[in-house]
Parts: structure tokens; sequence; C-alpha cells
């Protein structure tokens, strides 16, 4: 455990200095990226099955201990999002590598993606809350670099309202830490459980608030969300599939790290559930507003934030643990419906649903490919979504949340009825004349890179694995979330050694 | 679990229950045919549907070969594990009445797939259909096995999803599209309601085991609330008024889906889910047999009524579905026993007789090229055969003897009567019911085939048709055999029937169909119906007037376009709200949020410490002011140049704060930080134009001055309250304590960057370079595109920068807090 445990953050790093080195070298570069992620996949899956036997893993780094250094912490909840991120890394890059688009003129996507890599394994495995900070900023600069690759016009303009909202949170998330360490006098999280325990009750909601916010823009909850929509959908599709998958996520996770580790609640908290609901019903409303592929696709993000809200602010272990399976299940999906609006802009030519048509003929695999994961997303069974959807009404309705149930319900409704959209106005219909010009019968099949229908088809099936075989994934889930809810096993693996 | 099945409700005494690995094996071979149907159909064409067709008829012949020791009251199960912590299993179960179900679903479907092998000429998505109806027909075969309410909710959704690829099926069609997409929102959102009410009701019952929940119903309110969102799901899936509008929408449907859907699949879940509810919540649940009696009733006479209006006869077809389903909801949602074994007699019977008139429809429109009953005349003459079959399946559909329909219908009257007075209301509105399906038959039957009068009194000309092969007419004549000799010897159904009713009400045993009961107030009730059914029909002229003279009610279509609509222009009202696109505003929002959540919870708190102290040297109070000074002058600044040049003053006068307070290094990481955030703005600069946009007007910057303001004053209240509220001694202590012993140095902030706290120092270097990275690809973007002029399409985006600044400077200066 002590070597494999900073390898997710070390491995990255050094491939990506080494990477740029070969910048004039694309296949080197290519080469280097998939055996570094293919590696820190297989660290991460050695780290899960180990803390799954074994307990929590902490690694005191540069032997310094707790909390005068810094700690690597390996609890069940972050070692499933470390396996769970880093095998999107890894697909996502075989797309990438098979998209016309991203490599193009853009000698630093390869280093600048590890360096990503690297920071999202960070942030999971800190057990240290200005660490989390650093590991943000790593994940963020890296971030603004890749969505602003090759720098077309539009993509420099939304990329600014993206930089810029970032970078007010990240102020905010230092003003927090500084914030948080005026008041206890310690950053690392295991000993601040304990000492934020001991202040002003008012001063610690005020802390809790004041992070739920810092990372609530991160996680794109309602009202904090309005950078995403904006500023995702230019990106080339690889990038934006990463950042749709991971990038909100780490901001979910860092809320459920702290708001159990640090501010746990005795029941339902209405703060959370309100802004669960919110954030369901805005996101979920601004997807059915839109009438591009991806913008859809961006809101849904949102909407779909608020269920994950909503598993947490219902603090119970089911609760939790329909949160925990939720991520899992969205990170999944939501990346492969990127990945398939990327295919269907390579393909067609566009991602606007007035000029698109009739693709159940023209690209059958792509249109199965994209129903999928889409009834999934609006959580219609048998599919991976209705499991996490169904772990939440359950514990919902088991401790009498009906009212926000209900809202979860609904908002299902409605993701599905968006998706009807993009089905009837993409894929129904005569075949489109967008691409007219050398098209013979109209019918003539259109055939993206076999690599990245590859890459996307390898996703839907892991999709449909955590669907089918959605016992164990939850058994996992529910494990992770009955330790979130005790988190004196977190501090005692922490400071008691 | 065997031991968990064994409370059944057909026997007092546990009977040997069978395991069958068959049952999921079926299942399996309708998706594994599904699947590869869309291959198959590329070479086979639309004998596609032939090999699709072995799914249901493998079905059929395993349940016959079951059928024995079922009907005798020995279920066949199975179950296997699929995410158990939650309740859901793979557990299926074939009783009685299950296996009426299996009949109706895989009977009848072996049928229509031959039907619409010869009803499709060959086409490219032959396969996809083929595909696609063999899934529907899995997924509706999943709804009557399973004993698992949360397997059934999946299967339920599955027939949605099926179904609307099925109706939207002539994809290039916008009615069948917005069809497709109206059946998947009203029944979408009744599976919604029904799963929930499935959860309360598992929970109040401990287990998701359906046949256990119906052995052993719970009580309370919260199972009154489940009933409710159960039944939400059946009416709308079985077209109950008032959620009725889809089904004759989605008859927009290939006629071969349109014979399934509202024959034998579809249609009836929510009439299966009502018949196994019905006998086990009517007793605990005060209110559902009034509601689902009435319900039932109203549907069946605004189906009936709505029928008589249609000139298209596969329409008059549809709302007279809507018409049988309220009928059937109305006998099995009373939960008296021997109206549910009438109705599950008329389940079957109107099976064979609707899916038989769909499919004469289907014959009659590849004809005649028409499906308007004012356009066609003289079919009896030119389609014989098919007009005979017609004829039948009308007789039964309208309760003549001696078809399967009448028997049923008898015994539906007659259990009625037994009941007493508590059932009068319903009798009438069901004679009145049948009267309206009398004359509503005869209306098709007249309209789709008989010769009409044309203008001037001479009998129109007979339209002209293509003769139909045999073969598209021999599955309905197969079912019509069935409607003739079921009626005519109601003894081969009872046996079905009786198992099916007994499973559901074990008090049932005892009662059986007949043809003839003798002279009794039942057959004066039929002949009643049929009377008044015929004068409506003769008077069908005068009844079209009095329809056009009252006022019409709502479909419900309305009330469903209405709902979208509104829910299009909330969905745009709210979204142009939030997501104006305005950067400014955006952030204002996230600033605002900081003052109403934490800003709120601290004011609860203790106040400010008493003993402040506003500078500790003159000297700071002096670049403190400048500072200040210098971030007043970016913010009123009309030049972006200038507004950078004083962002980089504040930066660098936080720098000589840090000499002040005697911390060179942080001073000087400051400063190169600052320098490379100066450096960055140039180069952004070079795409912007030299001066901020004029637009923003004074109320909204007077509002922006109070939000800084207010985040100001909110994080140094902040700050200050929470350094006092501290209780335990820093880990900064151990630092000075340890740098020298254990970390070899005597510079205490060193060791902590390059030593305690070495890894974000790594982190952040990292991020230096990716910044330089970042930089260098900015240049040369901005050397390949100089004459990018960016700004030139959005005036307001520029102005964000101003706000942008302040995050840059706190971010490198706030850096520091950390060392303590």
């Amino acid at each position: 455990m002590r070597v494999l445990l900073p390898l997710p953050v070390v491995l990255p790093l050094l491939a990506a200095g080494a990477s740029l080195a070969l910048h004039r070298h694309r296949w080197l570069q290519r080469a280097l990226g998939l055996l570094t992620l293919t590696a820190v996949l297989g660290v991460s899956i050695a780290l899960l099955l180990e803390v799954r036997a074994d307990g929590i893993g902490v690694v005191d780094v540069g032997g310094w201990e707790a909390p005068i250094g810094i700690t690597l912490v390996a609890d069940l909840l972050a070692v499933i999002m470390l396996a769970i991120a880093t095998a999107m890394l890894l697909v996502v890059l075989v797309y990438a590598i098979g998209h016309p688009a991203t490599e193009d003129t853009r000698r630093f996507f390869h280093p600048t993606y590890l360096v990503l890599a690297a920071g999202v394994s960070l942030a999971f495995l800190t057990g240290d809350l200005f660490n989390l900070f650093v590991a943000f900023e790593i994940m963020l600069i890296a971030s603004y670099v890749l969505i602003t690759l090759g720098g077309s016009e539009p993509q420099v303009r939304s990329g600014m309202t993206y930089v810029v909202f970032s970078l007010l949170s990240s102020t905010l998330f230092v003003t927090a830490v500084g914030l948080v360490y005026a008041a206890t006098g310690t950053v690392n999280l295991a000993d601040l459980a304990g000492r934020l325990d001991g202040i002003d009750p008012a001063i610690r909601n005020a802390l809790g608030l004041m992070l739920l916010v810092v990372f609530g823009v991160k996680a794109a909850i309602f009202p904090l969300f309005s950078w995403l929509p904006d500023s995702y959908p230019t990106a080339p599709s690889p990038v934006t599939a990463i950042f749709a998958g991971l990038l909100t996520k780490v901001g979910v996770y860092a809320i459920i790290r702290t708001q159990t580790l640090l501010f746990p609640a005795d029941g339902a908290s209405e703060v959370l559930l309100a802004i669960a609901a919110l954030t369901m019903v805005v996101g979920v409303l601004g997807a059915i507003a839109q009438n591009d592929v991806k913008r859809i696709l961006s809101f849904h993000i949102v909407s779909q934030i608020g269920y994950m809200i909503l598993g947490l602010g219902l603090f119970s272990v089911a609760g939790i643990a329909g949160a925990i399976f939720y991520i899992v299940h969205h990170i999944v999906v939501k990346t492969t419906l990127f990945l398939v609006s990327g295919l269907i802009e390579v393909s067609a030519g566009t991602g606007a649903l007035s000029r698109l048509s009739g693709l159940t003929r023209r690209a059958p695999v792509v249109a199965v490919l994209f129903a999928l994961p889409a009834l999934s997303l609006a959580g219609i069974p048998p599919f991976s979504g209705f499991v996490a959807k169904l772990a939440l009404v359950q514990a919902g309705l088991d401790i009498d949340q009906g009212l926000v149930i209900g809202v979860s319900l609904l908002v299902s409704l409605l993701t599905l009825f968006s998706m009807t959209k993009i089905w009837a106005g993409a894929f129904w219909g005569a075949p489109s004349e967008v691409e007219a010009p050398d098209d013979a019968g109209g019918d003539r099949a259109l055939r993206p890179p076999p690599l990245m229908v590859g890459a996307t088809a390898a996703l839907v099936l892991t999709s449909l694995v955590i669907a089918f075989g959605a016992a164990p994934l939850y058994d996992l889930s529910h494990d992770a979330a009955t330790a979130l809810m005790a988190p004196d096993g977190y501090v005692g693996a922490v400071l008691d050694r | 679990m065997p031991g968990r099945l064994v409370g059944d409700l057909v026997l007092t005494a546990p009977a040997p229950l069978r395991r069958s690995a068959a049952l999921l094996a079926l299942l399996g071979l309708h998706a594994v045919l599904a699947g590869a149907a869309p291959v198959l159909g590329r070479r086979l064409g639309p004998r596609v549907l032939l090999v699709c067709a072995l799914a249901p008829a493998a079905t059929v012949a395993w349940a016959l070969a079951r059928a024995g020791g079922v009907l005798d009251g020995r279920p066949v199960t199975e179950v296997r594990p699929w995410v158990g912590e939650l309740g859901v299993e793979l557990a299926f179960r074939l009783d009685g009445f299950s296996l009426l179900m299996v009949a109706l679903v895989s009977g009848i479907g072996v049928p229509v797939f031959v039907y619409a092998w010869r009803y499709f000429a060959p086409r490219p998505d032959i396969g996809r259909f083929a595909g696609l109806l063999t899934a529907f027909a899995g997924a509706m075969l999943g709804v009557v096995l399973t004993d698992n309410l949360l397997v059934l909710y999946v299967c339920w959704e599955l027939t949605s999803i099926t179904s609307y690829l099925l109706i939207g099926f002539d994809d290039t069609k916008a009615p069948a599209r917005a069809a497709a997409l109206q059946a998947l929102l009203i029944t979408g959102a009744g599976g919604l309601a029904m799963l929930a009410g499935f959860v309360l009701l598992g929970q109040a019952a401990g287990t998701y085991t359906f046949s256990e929940i119906l052995a052993d119903p719970p009580t309370g309110t919260t199972v009154g609330i489940a009933a409710a969102l159960v039944l939400a799901g059946a009416f709308t899936k079985s077209a109950q008024v008032p959620f009725h509008s889809w089904l004759p929408g989605a008859m927009a449907a290939p006629t071969p889906v349109s014979a399934y859907l509202h024959s034998a699949t579809m249609v009836k879940a929510g009439v299966y889910l009502i018949a196994r509810f019905a006998p086990a919540l009517a007793p605990v649940v005060g209110w559902w047999r009034p509601v689902v009696v009435s319900v039932g009733v109203v549907t069946m006479l605004v189906g009936g009524l709505a029928a008589l209006r249609q000139h298209d006869v596969k329409l008059l077809l549809a709302h007279g579905t809507v018409s049988q389903l309220g009928f059937l909801v109305a006998l099995f949602g009373a939960g008296w026993e021997e109206a549910t074994f009438a109705a599950a007699a008329l389940l079957l019977a109107h099976g064979l007789f609707k899916a038989t008139l769909f499919m004469t429809v289907g014959i009659v429109d590849h004809a005649a090229h028409t499906r308007d009953l004012r356009q066609l005349s003289g079919l009896h003459a030119t389609l014989r055969p098919v007009a005979v079959v017609a004829v039948i399946a009308t007789a039964s559909m309208a309760g003549l003897p001696p078809f399967l329909g009448f028997v049923a219908k008898e015994a539906g009257l007659e259990a009625l009567l037994h009941e007493g007075s508590s059932a009068t209301l319903v009798l009438v509105g069901i004679v009145a019911g049948s009267a309206l399906t009398v004359a509503y038959g005869a209306r098709y039957v007249w309209g789709a085939f008989a010769t009409k009068p044309g203008r001037a009194g001479a009998p129109m000309a007979a339209t002209p048709v293509e003769p139909p092969g045999a073969a598209i007419l021999a599955p309905a004549v197969v079912l019509t055999v069935a409607t003739v000799l079921l009626g005519a010897v109601p003894a081969l159904a009872d046996p079905l029937v009786e198992g099916a009713a007994t499973s559901l009400d074990p008090r049932v045993e005892g009662v059986h169909l007949a043809l003839w009961h003798g002279i009794t107030v039942a057959l004066g009730l039929s002949v009643l119906a049929v009377t008044v059914g015929v004068a409506l029909f003769v008077g069908r002229d005068r009844m079209a007037r009095l329809q056009a003279a009252l006022p019409r009610t709502s479909s419900g279509t309305e009330v469903y376009q209405a709902t979208l609509t509104a829910t299009l222009r909330l969905a745009d009202r709210v979204t142009s709200v939030v997501q104006s696109g305005s950067l400014p505003r955006y952030l204002q929002v996230a600033l605002v949020t900081l003052l109403v959540l934490p800003g709120t919870a601290l004011l609860s708190g203790p106040g400010l410490p008493d003993d402040l102290a506003i500078a500790e040297s003159p000297l700071q109070v002096v670049v403190a002011a400048l500072v200040v000074g210098a971030a007043l002058a970016a913010a009123r600044s009309r030049r972006r140049f200038a507004a950078v040049l004083c962002l980089g003053g504040v930066g660098y006068g936080v720098a000589v704060l840090f000499v002040i307070q005697g911390a060179p290094d942080l001073a000087l990481t400051q400063l190169l930080v600052e320098t490379l955030a100066v450096v960055i703005f140039v180069l952004v600069l070079r795409h912007l134009p030299e001066r901020f946009s004029e637009t923003s007007r004074r109320l909204s910057r007077l509002s922006r001055a109070a939000v800084s303001a207010g985040v100001g004053t909110f994080v140094a209240a902040f700050a200050l309250i929470a350094g006092a509220a501290r209780q335990e001694p820093a880990v900064s202590g151990e630092h000075l304590a340890r740098a020298l012993p254990d970390g070899g140095g005597r510079n205490v902030v060193n060791v902590i960057l390059v030593d305690f706290r070495g890894l974000d120092t790594m982190g952040e270097i990292t991020v230096l370079a990716v910044a330089a990275l970042g930089i260098a690809s900015l240049v040369l973007s901005g050397r390949s595109e100089r004459t990018a002029g960016l700004a030139a399409h959005d005036p307001d985006e520029p102005a964000p920068a101003t706000e942008a600044d302040g995050p840059v400077g706190a971010v490198s200066s706030a850096g520091g807090d950390r060392l303590g």
C-alpha cells in the first residue's frame, strides 16, 4: 500500500514531463500516455482490492506524520472514484487518438492531459484540505489549457467564462482554507474533524456552507452552475467528455468528503435537499430549452448533480450509497454520451438538431451507442441509471422525504423527454441533406473513425456491466457509505497509528 | 430462496413449487432474437419476422406443456439474484393468471408476427422492426411473469420504450413521432408514479415479492398512497380516463403493431396490474373499489361515444379499445370474485377479437388505400373473406351469441347482478357501454364493408381494391376460429379462465363459463343492450347531430398539449433567466450565494472579537491605502491596459505588506506570480479592444459595488471571528519546533515549502509549468491568428476581466496563509 498509494499522482506527473520532451514524436507520446494510464488503472484496482480487504490505507508524504505533513489517504470512496476516473481517462485518451481534430497542431495535448490525470488522482487521495486546493489547481490549470487548446474563437471566448469562474472558486477556496486554519489551526482533514467539533457551532456551520459554495461551483450545483453549459460545448469532444465525466464529480466528491467527515449531520439536511431539488429541476429545464446535442447534454450534467446531492442530503447510509453508485454510473454514462456527440459531429458535421436527421438509417451503430446510455441517463431500466435512481428513491422514501423524491422522478421524466428530443431530431426522420454533395442515395452509411467507435462502445459495455452486475458495485458503495457515516474510522486511521 | 415464495394465495396448504430455468431462457430467447433481427433482416427481408416468431411460439409451447400443473395450482417459479440489497430479484412465477396472460401475449404474438411478415413490403429497416417487435413481446412477457415488483417495473418501462420506437416507426411522418412521444410521456409519467408506489408498498410489506405482498397485504396510510401511485401507472398504461388520449394516437403505428398493442400487450399491462392488486387492496384501501370501478365505467362510456364519432375505421377501433379497457378495469377493479372470473374471460375474448379486427383494418387499408368509411364501399363483395372474419370478430365484441365475447359479457352481467344493490350503478353503466359497443361495432362493419348510398340515391361505386393474398388473412382466421370455438364450447376455455381467476382470488372456485344460462335477467340486459345499440346505429345521423350539439368534452390530448407547451415555455423562461450568458451576472450570483449561505449562518454566531488593532505600523497603513487605491483605480479604469497595471500594483503592494510582516519568501513568490499574471493579461489584451465597453447601467454598477463590498466585509469579519474561535494550538507550533532538529533548516518557511509540505510545492510548480504551456499555446495560436478580433462578437464579454483580476491577485497572496 505504501508503495502503490502515491503512484496514481506520481506516474502521470513524471509521464507528463517525458511527454513534453517527446512533443515531436506523436506516436511515442501516444504510447506513453496509454501506458501510463493503463498502469495507473492497474494500481487503482489494486488499491481498491487492498482497501476492501485491509481497510483504509495512509501514507505520510515525506515521512512527516499527520498533522505536520501532508497525508495521502485511500479509503473506499477515494479508491472507487480513482478507479472509475482512471478508466475514463484511459478510454477517452484512446478516443482522442482516434479523433481527427484533437491532436492536430496541439503538441501539448498529451502532457496536459497527463497533468489533468495527476490532479484528479491527487484530489481523490489527499487527506489535507490545502493539498486538496493544490490538487484542484493542478486539475484546473490543465483544464484551462485543454479547453482552449487550438484556440478557435468561440473556444477561447467560452473558455474565458470557464477560467474566470474557476478563478473565482479558487479564490473562495483558498479563502475558506485560510478561515478554516484560522479557526482550527490545522488543515489535515482527520485532524480537522476533531477540532471543528470543538468550535462554536455557528462558525462551524458557516465554514461548512462556505466549503459547500466553493465545491458547489466545481460541482455545478444550483445556483452556481451557469458557467458549465456555456463553456463545455465548444471544447473538442474528447476534452468535453472527460470534463463532463470527471471534473464536476471531483467537486461532488469534495462535497461528500467534507460534509460527511467535517460537518456530519444528524439527519437529512434541508439545505442540501433544497439545493438538490433546484439543481435537478433547473438543470433539466435548461436541457429541454436547448437545440444542440452537446448543450442538452451539458445541462443534463447539472441536473444529474442534483441526484448526487440528493443522496448526500439524505444523510443516511442508503442515501450516500445511492449517491456513490449514482456518481459511478453517471461518470461512465455521461462520458459515453459526450463521446457519442463527438461521433455525431464527426460523421454528420454538426451537432445542431435542426440540421441533423435520419441517423438511424445512416449511422445505425451510432444510434445504438446513443440510445443505450441515453436511456440509462434518464433512469430507464434495465440500465445502470435505473439502479442508481432506484437506490435513491428507496433511500428517500425510507426516511419520508417524499417531496424531493417526487421531484427527482418528475425530473427523470423530463430527462427522458429531452433525450427524445435528440432522438427524434437527430436519429429519426428522413436522412439529412447536410452531407448531400457527395451523397448518392441519401442512405449512404456514415462511418466515424473505428477507434472512436471502439472506445465509445467499450464505455457502453461498461455501463451495461454496471447495470447487470449492479450487486457488487452497490455493495461496494454501501460499504463506502457506511464508512463515511462513521468518520471515526477515517480519523483513527490517519491520527492513531 | 424457494421458501419465501410459498405464501401462495391460491392454496390453503403450500403446494410443491416447480422450478424451471426455461422461464429465463425464453425471455433470453426474445432478447437474443431482438438483437439478431436487424442483422438477419438484411439477408432475409420480411421473413425475419417468421424467425422472430420462434420466440413467442416457443413460449406458447412451453406454457402448454406446463399448463396442467399450473392450472392445478402448482405455479412454476424461478429466482435469480440481481441487486439483492435493493430488493431486486429476477423472480419469475407462472401461476394461473400469468398463464392466461402468456396465452394472450405469446399466443396472439405468433399470428401477429405472421401477419406482419405478409403486411410489409421488403424495406431496408424490416430487421429493426422485427427486433423491436420481439423486444416488445419479451418485455410484455416479463411484465406478466415476474414475481418481483421492481422487475415488473423494469419490464413495464421496457414496454414503454419499445412501444415508443414502434409507434414512431414510420419516423419520417411527424404525426407518428408526436404520437410516439405522447404515449411515452403519459405512460412514462404513470410508470414513475408506479415506481414510487411499488417502493412504498415494498417498504411497508418488507418485501418486493409480488405474491407475498398479495398474500399478506400491508395496511395503513402509506399503503393508500402507494395504491394511488400504482393506479396512476395502471390507468395511464391502460388508457383510462383521463389518461386515455395517447391510445388513439398510437394507431399511427404500423397496423401489426396496433393489432398487438391493442389486444394482447401494452394496454393489458395496466389491466393485469389492477387484476392482481384488486382482490388484495380493495378490502384494505377504502376508496379503491368506488374509484377504480367508476374510472372503468366512465372510460367505457367515453371510449364508446368517441368511437361513434370516427370516420377513420382504425381510429374507430382504437377508441373502441379504450372503451373495452374500461369494461375490463371495472370488472377486475371491484375485487368481487365472480366479476374477476368474468373479467378473465373477457380479457381472453377481447384479445382474440381485437387483434382480428385490427388485422382486417390493415388488409382493408392495404387493399383500398384508405381507411375513411366515407370512401369505402362495396368491400363486402370484393373482400368477402375479410368481411366474414370482421363480422364474426365484431359480433364477439358486441356480445352476440355464440361467440366468446357473449359468454364473457354474460358472466360479467351475472356477476354484477349477484353483487346486488351495491353494483346497480355499475350495471347500468356497463349495459349502456355495451349498447355503445354494439353501435360502434355495427358502424365498423358497415363503414368498412357495406355498399353505401351515393349521391342521388344510387349506391356508391365500389372502392377499387387490390386483392390481398390468402396468407395475410390466415392469422386472422386462426384467431376467429378460436373466438367461435371457445364461444360455442365454453368448456374449452373454462379451465384456463377458472385457473386464472382462482389464482387471483381463491373464492372463485366453482364458477364456470356457459353459453346458455337460461332465461335470466342477464340475458334480458344483453337483449336490451343489443336493441339500444342497433337503435343507436340505425339512428346514427340523428346521433351524430346530437353529439355535435353537445359541448365537446376534452379528449385529454388538449390537456397533454397544453402541459407540454407550458413545460417548454417554463423551460425557456427559467433558462433565459439563469443562463443569461453574461459572465458578470454569473459571478454576482455566486457571490450573493456566498453572502446568503455562509453569510447568514455567521450572523447567528459570536460577534467580532473585542480586542482589535487597526495596524501594527504606520507603513502598513500607507501601503494598505495604496493597495486600496490601486484596486479602486482598476475598477474605475476605462482602459484595459491601465486596469491591468493597477492590478499589478495591487499585487505588488500586497508583496510589500508581506515584507513588512517579515516574510520575504512570501513576498518573492507573490512578485513572481504577479508578474506572471500581468504577462498573461497582456497576452490576452492583444485580442481585446483598448477600452472596456460602456454598456453597463448605473443600477447594475451599484449592485455590483454592493455585492463586492458585502463580500469584502463578510470575508474580513469571518477571518476575525474565525481567528478568535480557535481552541487548540496551530500545527505551525510543531513546524517551528521541528524545523531545525528534524527538518534541518533554520528558515521555517523553507522547511515547510520543501519538506513538511513539499507535495504542495511540487503541485504548484506543476501549475506554473502548465501555465507556461498555456501561455506558449496562446502565443503560438496568436501568431497564427494575428488578425483575430475576438471581442468584436460579444460586447459584454470583456467586462468580466475586471472582476477576474481580483481573484488572480487574491489566489497568489492568499497562498501564504497556510503557513500560519
